[in-house]
């Protein structure tokens, strides 16, 4: 025996014109809103309107009202006007729960494509505590809502996770931030835009292919390492000394997993080879295919510990190493065009 | 369909992990829960035995669920248990609508609604049902007591609200309450403002009025019902004089007059006259007037207990008041909420005709075939050669005589009377209270041709008066007797004071025995409990006085204070509007104000900062006072020594084991004044 919780959706009469009309207000209502970084809630920017609560609660006080004079109740009075005291300071406190706080926004790491990104939102309260703020993105759903209390003169900070879809250099979706503490009879909100952009790498490709065979060098000794490409080339025993960033962690938590030892790839037998990740190595591909395999192939590559280059039509990365250089290989990719 | 029943195998009582490590969810259940059994048990007494049960064993069910965080019944449950319980309501009423009907589904639903409650956020029907059934007790009382648990009630309820919109963490409820008290002590003064000026209207539609029963005067009167409210001590009516307060043996307050007597019972007076031939009221009064404020509880009574005499209608908003030939004051319907109004009395007066009418023969009819001993009594009394051509007056005085001398005794306890009731107790019993001594008067003068009748009201008052007003209780219930003589008019005579002058003179009531916790404190303290029991009565009375009786009068009286020469309801919404609109305008200002608020610690720790910048030491937003005082000394060495001190001050005082709430402006000014010692370039 199940109880059906969810109420069938409402049909509407015209359901594409009402919600396109309202889709448009709500575009061009956000649109004047000045992108920044950091807010200050005043009474400009902070709306409120009384739930569906809060209109129930109305009715409430209309039958208490009706019942009071009916049955000359002076004390129905005393309580109906008592309630609908409260009622009017909960709108005020309600109001006073947003206003005045100051949000600003920590800047957001780059992701990639497909993967959750954290905005940091810090709230900061000037005065007294403030509860039960919930913080989403204006076009998610309630559900959603990611609550936080602001300690009296303090500071918090609430995470909002979404999903960029796209590679390139993002706006950060507009954020909105709402209470209805203390009675729910009243729903306080702002709309916030943050002025921050977000780097997006393109995502990369699923499975990754395999990377592309390093070139020996002709000739010249070239620093840096190299791998024979392909797989990682091989692993054996950690060795005293060997740099963390040899360490395979993936087969050495397995092998701690079995009683084993910590286990580091094996890189004696790096030659000097050179590895480009060519824009050209996959002309089979549609474009953003081809970035895709390249962000794929970036990643792995500095997986492996192996220099790698990067070269795309009318840009090209020298061959190196590290957090940076990984950076600016996948930042290429992001903006390329 | 299969149910499935609380009581499977598989269930058994949860484990009680203890409050503090209770989940937020059980323990915010399990609060509201509680609120929702202290809003429901005042109830008890008006519901039915099913009710009760029904309400307990669900409340106790799901705070078991809270407990032990199991499931909730299924929809269907609640919903055939709603179906039955509408039905036993049925059953126990005969009908669904009506006040009591609607008490008992009101707790039902609210206890099945607990039931449902999914989602924090799903509370709100609770919550709207709870302030209803909050409501629904001032149906029955609105004592002090009954307001003082309500209002725990609404806290309660208004705690649970902001519980429930606390979703971070697990905040405490002492916290919750604070906020939800702080709300609501906010919201007081616009209560205030909303309860002294919304307009007050009569009633929209008729309600249904329930069976009243209760004591106190009655418009017929029969040997033995005098002796049941005089057991009553619970307040009939409080006065209040605005000179002079007369003594309490002259305060008699008139209520129904009874003139028609069947031989067991006493009631209103049919006339059997036209009424040009009634006796009229006349009155005549000489003297100036006492005028008074009398709040009268609901007396259930088609009559006002008036002091005597009132020479004019008073005036009571909602109220047509008439009066009687015989001097009672009527309303047009028995009053059920507490009045108060002002009247005034003459307590010198007479009253009825000087002159024989036709209609006194009313005032003279016995009914045949009863007290046939009082009646050759009285034959015998007119035979006596000195009182033969004895006027009313001597008769009445001849038989009050008697009463004095001829063994009467006057007690709570008479007794039951017989068929011949006068009888029994003129000759062979001799002992009754004022009633039986009324009516045997009565009943002699009438045998001896003297027009009289038994008039009902109250007598005396509370020795003592509570914040000047004097207290009459349902106890001070009195029947006197009223007999007409030539010249003269209606003449009172009290029988009862000529047996037990101290019940008319000291308004001494034969106290009943007390109850077992008034008794031991009696025995202990006499005094205190009297003062307990006056203070307690002051504050019921203020009670009374300023929150129960409060109306369209004392509304206008309150606009009349205010400087409106003739109020009427129009100037009460628009003082109404303009207040509000004030106090949102005052909200939306205030609010500006805040705009540019700085948080104390900041405002000062702008201006140090400002002063150390200007004598080169080089200060960040985000450095401590310590390392402040660091870079003083380092920069200006000795000479900036005190300003260092004080930096140092400051960090114990921000940051130290006992830091302060507000910041220190002696230490800002002094600060300042150390900092103009000092030059911007030290010599190093």
């Amino acid at each position: 025996m199940t109880a059906a919780t969810a109420a069938p959706p409402r049909r509407r009469a015209w359901p594409g014109v009402a919600q396109l009309v309202r889709e448009r207000f709500r575009r061009w209502w956000q649109g004047r809103l000045p992108r920044s970084d950091t807010v200050l809630l005043t009474q400009r920017n902070v709306y409120i309107l009384p739930t569906p609560a809060g209109l129930m609660f109305a009715a409430t006080l209309m039958v208490l009202l009706l019942a009071s004079i009916n049955y000359q109740l002076n004390l129905g009075y005393l309580l109906t006007f008592l309630l609908a005291g409260s009622g009017l300071v909960s709108m005020h406190v309600t109001h006073n729960t947003l206003r005045a706080l100051t949000l600003r926004l920590r800047a957001p790491a780059p992701v990639f494509a497909g993967e959750p990104a954290l905005l940091e939102a810090v709230l900061t309260s000037p005065g007294t505590a403030r509860y039960g703020i919930g913080i989403k993105l204006v076009d998610a759903d309630t559900s959603t809502l990611t609550w936080i209390d602001v300690p009296a003169q303090g500071q918090a900070s609430a995470h909002v996770g979404f999903v960029p879809a796209q590679r390139g250099l993002h706006e950060l979706p507009t954020l909105s931030i709402e209470t209805r503490f203390p009675l729910g009879l009243f729903r306080a909100w702002a709309i916030w835009r943050p002025g921050s952009q977000l780097l997006v790498y393109p995502a990369p490709e699923q499975p990754a292919a395999p990377l592309p065979t390093a070139r020996a060098l002709p000739g010249g000794a070239l620093r840096g390492r190299a791998t024979d490409g392909g797989e990682v080339e091989g692993v054996r025993a950690y060795r005293r000394g060997d740099p963390l960033k040899l360490v395979y962690w993936k087969k050495a938590a397995k092998s701690l997993a079995s009683g084993g030892e910590l286990v580091s790839r094996d890189t004696a037998s790096a030659v000097q080879q050179q590895l480009w990740l060519d824009w050209q190595a996959c002309a089979t591909l549609a474009p953003e295919e081809r970035l895709s395999r390249l962000a794929a192939w970036v990643v792995a590559a500095e997986r492996a510990g192996a220099a790698y280059g990067l070269a795309l039509p009318g840009q090209s990365i020298a061959p190196g190493e590290g957090e940076s250089h990984r950076r600016e290989c996948l930042e290429a990719l992001a903006l390329w065009h | 369909m299969a149910l499935s029943l609380p009581n499977d195998p598989g269930w058994r009582l949860p484990h009680w992990p203890g409050w503090s490590r209770l989940p937020r969810e059980g323990r915010d259940t399990l609060f509201l829960l509680g609120v929702i059994a202290w809003t429901v048990l005042p109830h008890l007494s008006h519901l039915p035995a099913w009710c009760i049960a029904l309400t307990t064993v669900v409340l106790a069910w799901r705070a078991a669920l809270a407990v032990g965080n199991g499931a909730l019944p299924s929809r269907w449950l609640l919903v055939v248990v709603l179906a039955v319980a509408a039905g036993l309501t049925y059953w126990s009423f005969r009908t669904l609508l009506g006040k009591e009907p609607g008490v008992t589904m009101a707790v039902v639903l609210m206890a099945l609604k607990t039931l449902e409650l999914r989602a924090r956020r799903d509370a709100f029907v609770v919550f709207f049902l709870g302030f209803f059934l909050v409501l629904t007790h001032f149906l029955y009382s609105q004592s002090l007591l009954v307001a003082a648990a309500m209002l725990v009630s609404v806290w309660g309820l208004l705690t649970a609200l902001v519980l429930s919109h606390m979703p971070v963490g697990q905040p405490s409820l002492k916290q919750a309450a604070r906020l939800a008290g702080r709300t609501a002590l906010l919201g007081a003064p616009i209560m205030l403002l909303l309860f002294l000026l919304f307009p007050r209207i009569g009633p929209l539609w008729g309600v249904p009025q329930d069976g009243l029963s209760s004591t106190g005067l009655s418009d017929r009167m029969r040997m033995g019902t005098v002796a049941e409210i005089a057991l009553d001590d619970r307040i009939a009516l409080r006065i209040r004089f605005s000179g002079q307060s007369p003594p309490p043996e002259a305060l008699y307050f008139r209520g129904p007059v009874l003139s028609r007597f069947d031989g067991t019972e006493w009631r209103t007076l049919i006339p059997s006259f036209p009424p040009r031939l009634q006796p009229q009221a006349e009155l005549r009064v000489t003297g100036v007037p006492l005028s008074y404020e009398m709040t009268l509880e609901p007396l259930r009574l088609p009559a006002l207990p008036l002091l005597e005499a009132s020479p004019g209608t008073p005036q009571i908003e909602g109220l047509r008041v008439r009066g009687t030939a015989d001097l009672q004051w009527l309303i047009d319907r028995p009053v059920l909420e507490r009045l108060r109004f002002r009247a005034e009395a003459h307590l010198r007066f007479q009253h009825g005709p000087l002159q024989t009418v036709l209609g006194l023969q009313d005032y003279v009819d016995l009914p045949p075939g009863f007290n046939p001993r009082t009646l050759a009594w009285a034959a015998e009394l007119r035979r006596d050669p000195a009182l033969a051509r004895a006027g009313a007056r001597e008769l009445a005085q001849h038989l009050m005589k008697h009463i004095r001398e001829g063994g009467f005794s006057y007690t709570l306890a008479p007794g039951e009377y017989g068929r011949n009731a006068v009888d029994e107790f003129w000759f062979d019993r001799k002992e009754g209270f004022c009633e039986h001594f009324a009516a045997a008067f009565v009943v002699l003068m009438r045998a001896l041709d003297v027009p009289a009748r038994v008039v009902t009201g109250y007598q005396g008052a509370d020795l003592l008066p509570v914040d000047g007003f004097y207290i009459v209780r349902q106890s001070a219930a009195h029947a006197w007797a009223e007999y007409w003589q030539a010249g003269v008019g209606w003449v009172r005579a009290d029988p009862t004071a000529a047996v037990a002058p101290d019940r008319i003179s000291r308004s001494l009531r034969l106290l009943p025995a007390p109850g077992l916790v008034a008794g031991a404190l009696d025995a202990m303290s006499p005094a205190l409990l009297q003062q307990w029991r006056d203070a307690w009565e002051g504050i019921n009375n203020r009670w009374n006085q300023w929150v129960l009786n409060y109306s369209r009068g004392q509304q206008f009286d309150v606009l009349k204070e205010l400087g409106f020469e003739s109020p009427n309801w129009q100037d009460l919404a628009k003082l109404l509007v303009i207040s509000l609109s004030t106090l949102a305008l005052a909200g939306a200002a205030w609010a500006w104000w805040d705009r540019h608020r700085v948080d104390p610690w900041m405002r000062q720790r702008e201006a140090l900062l400002r002063t150390l910048r200007r004598l080169g030491v080089p200060a960040a937003a985000q450095d401590a006072p310590g390392t402040l005082a660091r870079r003083v000394r380092e920069r200006h060495g000795a000479a900036g020594e005190a300003l260092a001190a004080l930096l140092d001050t400051l960090q114990a005082q921000r940051y130290g084991r006992q830091a302060r709430r507000h910041p220190d402006t002696a230490l800002t000014r002094s600060f300042a004044a150390a900092a103009r010692g000092l030059s911007p370039a030290p010599d190093r």
